[in-house]
């Protein structure tokens, strides 16, 4: 199976258009989103893979990749620490400009109604309703 | 049989012989309207499992920003939008699906919507080995009209091999696949292959050096 799994990644690497070495700091982001899907009860492993890419991207000088910082603020707001999540939220919207609306509005909320610490399905309501 | 006769048909073998030796090449992609929409965010909404294994869809979710923000796309957070979205009361993802696409986008601010739809996700025992399939189908919108900008369909597949010679080797290798299918790889390479340009993908976004200077219209 592994060396299946090297081929594939070479593979892959010499079909993509674009160059092989990643623009971003990804630290296996996408391997903890995975096991977070996976495993729903271990949250905690994936909030601290989140930080741990944003804390080692910055302290490297490496890119950190779109939607992290905003998928950490979320993560925050999820645990009750609001005032914490905008901080992320504000960092989201400086760094890209496409996701300005998005996280004006999370601001918005967060700002607004205080998150319950319980409520780790996630804060109702954000967004308007879709007709 | 005419002289004309026989020059036709000669063509059309030789055309026959040429389409069947590239068959494997499409045509490639008409990207003018992905081009002149210039979209720079990409919101990807949560996936539309076809299939019958109902993890499906969100192990397939967190494979896709990697390979689109390395394009150079901002993706918008696709673990914020899920949730968002479900708190919205829309878990299931055939109704974000099925909803307008300028409502959708406009709610998140995104210039382009990225649909993808699992159409196997699978692994059947053929003969003596098992055969893991991934199915996959993706369509990006625009954002201010709905249009659709760009399609493509990706089919990966891997067969247990034989497990060094023999029989029993080949049925337990089978099995093992069967009971554990490596379905990830799989649906890496079906990104991958999916955005590769020139091929079936597009061209970067703004935040690759490529943007701007590798678009190859179609038309030749």
């Amino acid at each position: 199976m592994r060396p299946r799994v090297a081929l594939a990644l070479a593979l892959a690497a010499a079909v993509s258009g674009c160059a092989s070495q990643t623009v971003y700091h990804w630290n296996g982001y996408d391997e903890a989103l995975y096991r977070h899907y996976r495993d729903p009860a271990g949250r905690e492993a994936w909030v601290e893979a989140l930080r741990t890419t944003i804390l080692e991207a910055e302290q490297e000088g490496r890119k950190v990749p779109p939607g992290l910082y905003a998928e950490y603020g979320y993560a925050l707001l999820e645990e009750g620490k609001s005032k914490e999540a905008v901080v992320w939220f504000e960092k989201e919207k400086a760094k890209w400009p496409e996701s300005r609306l998005l996280m004006e509005k999370m601001i918005r909320n967060a700002g607004q109604r205080p998150v319950q610490p319980a409520a780790l399905t996630g804060p109702a309501g954000q967004l308007e309703k879709l007709p | 049989m005419s002289d004309r006769l026989r020059t036709r048909l000669l063509t059309v073998a030789a055309l026959l012989a040429v389409a069947s030796g590239c068959a494997t090449a499409p045509p490639p992609k008409d990207l003018t309207r992905l081009v002149a929409a210039q979209p720079r965010s990409i919101l990807v909404v949560p996936v539309v499992n076809d299939s019958v294994d109902v993890t499906a869809a969100d192990y397939f979710l967190s494979t896709v920003p990697v390979p689109l923000a390395e394009h150079g796309y901002y993706v918008f957070p696709v673990n914020l939008v899920k949730r968002l979205l479900e708190d919205d009361g829309l878990a299931d993802a055939s109704l974000v699906h099925g909803a307008p696409t300028e409502k959708l986008a406009a709610l998140f601010g995104a210039d382009a919507v990225l649909y993808i739809t699992i159409k196997r996700w699978e692994a059947k025992w053929i003969l003596l080995s098992t055969q893991v399939t991934v199915e996959v189908g993706y369509t990006l919108r625009d954002a201010k009209t709905g249009a659709v900008l760009w399609e493509e369909h990706q089919t990966r597949q891997y067969a247990s091999d034989s497990g060094g010679g023999g029989l029993i080797g080949a049925v337990v290798n089978a099995a093992i696949t069967k009971a554990s299918p490596s379905y990830m790889p799989l649906a890496r390479q079906a990104n991958v292959q999916a955005l590769a340009y020139p091929g079936p993908g597009f061209p970067c976004g703004p935040y690759r050096q490529e943007y701007g200077r590798d678009y190859q219209p179609a038309a030749r």
